[in-house]
Formats: structure tokens, sequence, C-alpha cells
């Protein structure tokens, strides 16, 4: 009895570890090239609106509020010029990216295949070029 | 047969622990030496003021020891010496700040001041704007940018 | 059974080797098969753990001894809770246990992140498979929980076990050592996010958005655990102490403090993208720290009363920890360009620099405890004389660092980011600064003379004011913007920055807690030998002892006695404290009788009986005590708050996150 199940618990294990089909590996998830500039960007937005409210609520004078706004907006530019910069480098990596669902975040409805565009409907048809939408 | 081995073994216990029964009250006479001397019963971090242990083997034999000697008219810095003298260093509460030990207090506030100085570094190191990549972008591309995020910012909550 | 047992853990444990070398050898390799084969290994060995505790648990629940461990540290008597937490009550349960909790943390993390962050995760399951490979090593070769009782050549078993110590037998004790697992396992995870983001040169914040979530679920675990060890000290021991600075206290101490730490100067990584080279040495401390709490515990370099007997996995921990704590130190020395600040610092005057103190005077204390801990051993060696650090040293050590701090608390909230002009300091600092002088003034007026309480109750409405007109200017904003009333502004508020909000929370939760740890200045005690009918005093309470009741059940006897409360002539109550015995193993223990109230407990310890049937009272009283338990629980609502996503309305150019051009698209993050 503890022999079988000691055999059982060794070739469940050894089948369920090795035992790895080809459809069982995750489709490769391609990143954005540009993804971090992303996340630099969302963050220094969230900077600036903490910094607003902070300002309309009195906890900082008007002199400090547009010197650290203008920092903020500087590094801002600077980001998004980079976002552009790479955007025109590297054009096949962004749109690979933007075909698979960005990390952490669900798109409702469907993209359209053969010109980009995007529904927050599931389509049949694309509303842009009229070609069939598949799945 | 076990049950009853149990009941004659507690009542062992019990009449001990009665037997010991004694003194165990802390005058403030004996609070005043007893908390400059270190419990040395093992389980405790506390002075033998405060050790908190009922018939706990060395907090109570030492208040005893110390209320015999002050009523002999023996001086608090006289009773602290005879327990080192006994147990060694080990009898203080704290470690004496003499010699190596002069670094258990030392080394705490000697860290803060360390850190003090590591912060003073920092401070200057990130102040310059040299310290890191400049970020002084082209004014060209400021204003490239600069209605875009004007117009996000007024969308901002 | 206990041979199924034995073979998971072995399984386990060739799985986790397994499992590190798929990792690596699929990542530079670029075989997704190996990977995702190493990631299923961890599940493989959640299972196979969870198989082995189980059998252990069952082992336990039902009484057989012909089990070591089980002898050892269960009996029939106990009640079944106890018998379950038996699992964690001795050295070989308690390590299968960390590897379990180890085993599940893992498994979470593989699962949550399986389409997320695929070229470090292989970094992450080889550091926690690295640790799960050395804990499950010992739990198979050096202290095997499945050892059977043998006699000559056949297995025998005893008719009874030894028990759990029955100090250990209430309801804190069996949640208390499985939180602060939760806690010191859980540290694991941001050091394996941190490790393998290092390795790979992760680009961007997201990975640190993981590591800090990571570290605030697990820093409330490690407050609950901590605190709940400190509740447990206070209504069982006996003489109403609630910390005692012993070594492995002070361990668990030490990585709650630089997770605090880190939980405060991340912010300044995620918002200027600075401190990288400290987040990191930061995060890396508190695992090893964690590390070395479990070596204090196990391996009886320091005499405590919480130490398991005496083993040899001491010298295992510390090569573990030399060669982790080596290779980490390489890893960020070898990448400190990627390590590089990406901002500076704008002003002197700002909330940088706040943090940069506090994370200054939280690594003193650290340091401080660290030091008193490990001093006796290192005076020992040097002068070749032994020395006693006790409580006194602590106290006086980390009392004014610990008030530091709370000012810091209050400090820190009023200066703003990057620059804070002196003149919006003056007009921020104005009111809490009047309120907390005016409260010290009016204490001592009334008669306090202690200098640290005044000084620690100033702060404390200090940094109660300083939060209090947080909430009170957003919320007025938001009122005055939306036209609700203050309290759903005070809600709405806090919903839009759930971390800030959630922070303030716990900020609060610590002013409530140094409430109560400064009540301790003031407290009063007495041991009286009373006869029955007899009166006494203590503060503003007469009591009288009127029965003494005996008795006994399979577990143990007991003796308690009434003791009936009056204040001004008036009867408020009948506290009842007992005295056990337990039967196996033969030890006493106190259930002390508490009169909880939120200005001061009084608290009744019935510590014996004497030959001429008078009974010994040990009678306390401690003021403001409650508010630690009340703080903890600021603190966890606060921390839950934190964990909250924030609502928020970002609505600027969204799409540019997702990709290219997006006419009509809805993005739901």
């Amino acid at each position: 009895m503890t022999f079988a199940i000691a055999v059982l618990l060794i070739l469940g294990t050894l089948l369920y570890v090795l035992g790895i089909r080809r459809k069982d590996l995750p489709p490769p998830i391609p990143i954005s090239p540009t993804q971090h500039l992303e996340e630099r960007k969302a963050a220094i937005y969230e900077n600036l609106r903490d910094l607003q409210f902070e300002y309309r609520v009195g906890k900082l004078s008007d002199e400090d509020y547009q010197r650290t706004k203008a920092g903020l907006q500087k590094e801002l530019a600077g980001v998004l010029g980079e976002i552009d910069r790479i955007r025109k480098e590297k054009p096949e990596a962004i749109a690979a990216a933007a075909a698979a669902p960005a990390v952490g975040k669900r798109l409702r409805g469907s993209i359209c295949p053969h010109c980009g565009a995007e529904f927050d409907k599931i389509m049949k048809f694309c509303g842009e070029c009229g070609k069939a939408i598949e799945g | 047969m076990q049950r009853w081995k149990v009941s004659l073994l507690l009542l062992a216990v019990t009449v001990l622990s009665l037997a010991q029964n004694g003194q165990q009250f802390v005058t403030p006479e004996i609070k005043r030496v007893g908390q400059k001397l270190a419990c040395l019963c093992r389980s405790c971090k506390n002075t033998v003021a405060d050790c908190p242990m009922l018939e706990c083997h060395y907090a109570k034999p030492a208040r005893e020891v110390i209320a015999a000697k002050q009523a002999q008219g023996v001086s608090d810095q006289a009773i602290i010496n005879e327990f080192t003298k006994k147990e060694g260093l080990q009898a203080l509460a704290v470690p004496p700040a003499e010699g190596f030990n002069v670094l258990a207090w030392v080394m705490p506030f000697a860290a803060i001041g360390v850190g003090l100085l590591a912060i003073w570094w920092f401070i200057r190191r990130f102040s310059a704007r040299k310290a890191v990549p400049a970020n002084d972008i082209d004014p060209a591309l400021l204003d490239r940018y600069h209605d875009e995020i004007e117009k996000d910012l007024a969308k901002l909550e | 059974m206990e041979n199924i047992g034995a073979l998971s853990l072995l399984l386990a444990f060739c799985f986790s080797i397994y499992s590190v070398a798929a990792s690596l050898v699929g990542k530079w390799k670029r075989k997704p098969f190996l990977v995702l084969s190493a990631e299923r290994a961890v599940y493989a060995i959640w299972a196979l753990v969870s198989v082995a505790s189980g059998i252990l648990v069952y082992a336990l629940l039902t009484g057989d001894f012909r089990l070591a461990y089980v002898a050892a540290h269960s009996n029939k008597a106990m009640p079944n809770v106890y018998k379950f937490s038996a699992w964690w009550g001795g050295q070989e349960g308690s390590l299968l246990f960390w590897s379990f909790l180890l085993a599940s943390y893992a498994a979470i993390v593989v699962w949550t992140n399986r389409k997320k962050f695929r070229d470090m995760m292989p970094y992450v399951v080889s550091v926690l498979m690295v640790t799960q490979a050395f804990f499950l090593m010992l739990i198979t070769f050096i202290v095997p929980p499945f050892q059977v009782l043998a006699v000559g050549k056949g297995i025998t078993d005893v008719g009874d076990g030894n028990g759990l110590n029955p100090l250990l037998q209430y309801w804190t004790m069996a949640i208390h050592p499985p939180m602060l697992y939760l806690g010191y396992v859980g540290f694991v995870v941001p050091f394996a996010f941190a490790f393998a983001s290092l390795v790979t040169r992760q680009p961007g914040e997201a990975w640190i958005h993981e590591t800090r979530r990571w570290t605030i679920i697990t820093w409330a675990f490690q407050s609950s655990g901590i605190l709940l060890g400190a509740g447990w000290a206070y209504a069982v021991l006996g003489w109403g102490g609630y910390w005692g600075w012993d070594p492995v206290e002070n361990a668990s101490l030490l990585p709650w403090i630089t997770a605090t730490a880190f939980l405060h100067s991340v912010m300044m990584q995620e918002k200027k993208g600075m401190m990288k080279v400290w987040n990191m040495v930061l995060i890396s401390s508190t695992f090893f720290l964690c590390i070395f709490g479990t070596f204090l515990t196990r391996s009886g370099v320091l005499s405590s009363v919480h130490a398991f007997a005496t083993s040899p996995i001491g010298n295992y921990f510390v090569a573990f920890l030399a060669a982790g704590i080596a290779l980490t130190v390489y890893l960020i020395l070898d990448r400190l360009d990627y390590l590089k600040s990406e901002a500076h610092l704008e002003s002197v005057v700002s909330r940088e620099s706040a943090f940069l103190f506090n994370n200054l005077i939280l690594l003193a204390s650290c340091f401080a405890v660290l030091w008193g801990t490990m001093f006796p051993l290192i005076s020992e060696a040097v002068t070749g004389e032994k020395i006693s650090v006790d409580a006194p040293f602590f106290n006086r050590v980390n009392v004014p660092i610990g008030l530091f701090l709370l000012f810091l608390t209050g400090v820190g909230p009023l200066i703003a980011w990057r620059r804070s002009s002196v003149e919006s300091l003056k007009r921020a600092f104005l009111a809490p600064s009047i309120a907390g002088l005016a409260l010290i003034v009016l204490l001592a007026v009334l008669g306090v003379r202690h200098p640290y309480a005044l000084i620690s109750f100033g702060l404390c409405l200090f940094v109660t004011v300083t939060v209090a007109m947080e909430f009170w200017k957003g919320a007025r904003q938001i009122a005055a913007k939306s036209g609700q009333n203050l309290a759903a502004a005070m809600v709405e508020l806090t919903h839009r920055n759930t971390r800030r909000y959630g922070g303030y929370l716990v900020h609060m939760g610590i002013v409530l807690m140094f409430i109560g740890f400064t009540g301790a200045a003031f407290n009063k005690d007495a041991t009286l030998e009373v006869a029955p009918g007899q009166m006494f005093r203590l503060g503003a309470y007469e009591m009288k002892v009127t029965d003494l009741i005996k008795g006994q059940n399979d577990n143990y006897q007991w003796a308690y006695s009434h003791v009936e409360i009056f204040q001004n002539g008036s009867q408020i109550g009948v506290l009842k404290p007992e005295r056990r015995m337990y039967l196996s193993p033969p030890q006493p223990t106190s259930e002390v009788a508490i009169r909880r109230r939120l200005n001061e407990d009084l608290y009744l310890n019935f510590a014996n009986v004497t030959e001429d049937g008078k009974v010994v009272l040990q009678a306390y009283i401690f003021p403001l005590v409650s508010w630690i338990w009340i703080g903890y629980w600021v603190l966890l609502i606060g921390t839950l708050i934190c964990l909250a996503p924030s609502k928020q309305k970002l609505s600027y150019a969204r799409t540019q996150v997702v990709g290219i051009t997006k006419k009509h698209a809805t993005v739901e993050s």
C-alpha cells in the first residue's frame, strides 16, 4: 500500500513537471520598447496631479508650485520626446506590442487585424476598413 | 495508574512551591539597588528589581541579600560591588561604560553620526545638477509638448 | 504514512533543486519548455510539502505517538486547536511550516505572474527555490520531522506525549507564530523580485510596484505577529509586560524596521527614480535579517525564552547567510550603473530630505537593537568576560530614538515634495506645534513630571494634529468642489489616494501605540498576601478577596479567587484570577484577570496560596495600555487601505499606454 502510494506520488509529480506539451507554453508577450517610458510618464502625471492638489489645499506657496510644476513639465517633455523618438525608430516593435494586450490591462472588444483599429464592442467586421475580424 | 502518578507528582510540586513561599516584596530601597543589577535567571531580560517571576531562583535571593545588606547599613555601591565580585560584570544590568564595553553605549550614537555624515554627503552629491544625466532638454522640445501637457493636466482630477 | 511524508519532502527537495537549474538553464539557453517546467515544479513542491504537512498534522491530531515529534509536542488531553498548532511548536515541525509557507508564497507568486515579467520570472523562481531548497535540506537530512521512536529493532510508541508547553496554550499563541512566520517568509518575495530585477537590469518601475505590494502585505503580517506576541505576553505571562527585549523578540523587530524604512524610501524611487542602491540594500537586509532571526531562534547562540532546543543547524544558517550576502553585495556592486539615480535633489528642505532622516533614524534604532542583542557575544569574545545587556540598555537607547521618529512622523507629511519654502513651512507647523506645546504645559501643570512622558504626549498630539489637518484640508477641498459633506469627502479623498491616506492612518496607529507605551511610565504594582475577606488598595481601587475555588479536569488542576473591586465605595466588578497546574508537562500557569478600560487596566495575577490559606496576589495598574491594541487595529486598517487600489481619473492620453492610433478604444485598468 505504502509502496503503491510512493510510486504514484513520484510518477505523478514527475509527469506533471516534465510532461509539457507544446500547447501548454504561454504565447510570448511582446514588450513595447516604450513601456518603461510610459510608466515613467504615468508617474510624472501622478506627481503633477498630487502637486496640483497640494497646492489647492494650501500646502505650497505660489512660487514653490510654479517652480516644481515647471520642473515636472520639463521632465515630462523629455519623456514624451523619447517616446516619439523610439516610435519613429522602431515602429514594428510598437505595433507588435500594441497587437497584444498590454501588461495588466484587458482590452474589451475587437482589434482589426488588417488596419489596427480598435473597438470597444466585439465586432465581426471592422468598422473602419470593413474586412472580417476573426475570433 | 497514569493519572495516579501524575497526581502524586503534582502534589509534590505544589508542596515544594508552597514551602518556598516567602518574602517577595520589593521596597523602594531594594528597587533602587535592584534596578542596577541584572536578573541572571537566563529566561528574562529584566533587572533584579523588576523580574516579575515569583520564586525566581536568582532575583528573589538577590533581593534578600540586598535587604540584608541594607539592614547592615552597607552603601548601594558596596552592595553592587559585592554582586560583581561574585558573578562578574554580568551581574550589572547594563554594561559598565569603561574599557571595551564603552562601545555598547557609543556605537548606536556613533551610527547616527555616521548616518548624518552619509546624509550630508548624499545631499551634497545629489543637490548638484551635474550629479545625474541632466534633464536640461531642448526648449524647442518643451514648447512642442507644452500644449499637450497643459491639456492633459487640465483633465487631471 | 510517515514514510510517505518523508518521501514527499525528499521529492520536494529534489524538485526545488531541479527548479533552480531548469529556470536558469531555460533562461540562458532560451528554452521556454524548461522555464515552464521549473514553474510547474513550484506547484509540485507546494503539493508535496502540503502532503507532508497534512500527514504530520494528521499524526498530531490522532495522537500517533510512534512519531518522536508527536510524542514530544502533543498529548491526548490537549484541545484540538493546540494539537494543530503543535505543527509549529517544535524545531522540526516549525521548519516544515516555514517550508510550507514558502511553498505557498512561491506558488502564488508564480501563478499571479504567469503572464507578467516573463524575462525576470526565472530568476525570481530561482531565488525562491534556492531558499526553499535550503529549508527542505534541513528537514530532509538534518532535523527530520518524521522520525519514529525505536527501541532496539522495533518501532515503538509511548502511551502519551509530552504535550505543548501550557504557556503556549492560549488563543493568540495559536495565531502569533503563523503570523510572524508569514512575515518572515513573505520577505523572501520582495527580495526575489529585487534580485531578479538586478540580474536582468529591468527597465522601468513596474517590478517595484509588485515588490512594494508584497512588502506591504508581509509587513502587515509581521506587525500582526509582533503585536499578537505582545498581546499574548501581556495576557498570559502574569506580569503585564508586552515587550521584554528578548533576543528573539528583537530578531522579529529588526526586519520589521528595515521593511518600514524600505516602504518609505521606495517612494523616492517610484516618484523620482532616486535611492535605487539604498532600496536594494534595504530589501536585501530585510530578507537576510529574517533568515538571521530564524537562525537566532534555532541555533541557541543566545539564551532566550523563545529559543528551541540547541541543535546543529546553526552552522548551515551561517553558511547560507554568508553565501547569500556575498552574492547580493557582489551583484549590487556590479550593477551600480543600472542603479544610477535619475533625478537630483531640488532642495534641502523637501520631503525627500525628511525621508532621508526617517531612514537614518529607523536604521539607527535597528542597529541599536541589533548591537544590544549581539553585544554580549562580542564583548565576551573580546574581553573574555560575560556581561549583561538588559532591558534598561534598550530603553535608554531606544526611547530617545523612538521619540525622534515620532517627531519625524509628524514633520514628514508637512513638507512638500521637491521643495518647500520656509514661509509655507511656518504656516504648516504653527497649529500642530502650538497644540503639542500646550499639551505639554497643561500636563506639567497637572503634575506630570516624567520628562520623556511629557515629550511623548506632546509629540503624539503634534502628529495627530498634522494628520487631522491633512484629512481636513483635503476633504474641505473636495467638499467645496463636489458639494459632498465633509465625511463623504474624506472617504472620497482616501479613495483617490489610498496609499497616502492609508499611510496616514498607519501613522495614527503608531501614535496610539506610543500613547500606550508612554503609559508604562506610570505603572503601579503591589504584591500582597491577603486572607479571604480582607481588603487592600492599589491606586484608585479597593479590592476584597471573597472566595477561593479549586477543581480539576483532564488537562490541568485549577484554583481561582473571587476578587471584588470597589471604587469610591461602590462595587464596580469582580475579577477571577486563576492559577493552573498542567498535568503534562507539569507546569504552573497563570490565567490573569484584567479589567480593561481605556484609561487604565487593572491586572490581577493569582500567584500562589500560602500555608495558612492566604492568597498571594500580584496587582498591577497599567495606564493607557489598551491604546497599544487599538493602535494595532488602526494600523491594520490603514495598511489594508494602502493595499486597495486608488480611484484615479487619469484621463490624459491614456491610449498611448497601449500603443498606436486608437480611435474607439476602451481600456480597463
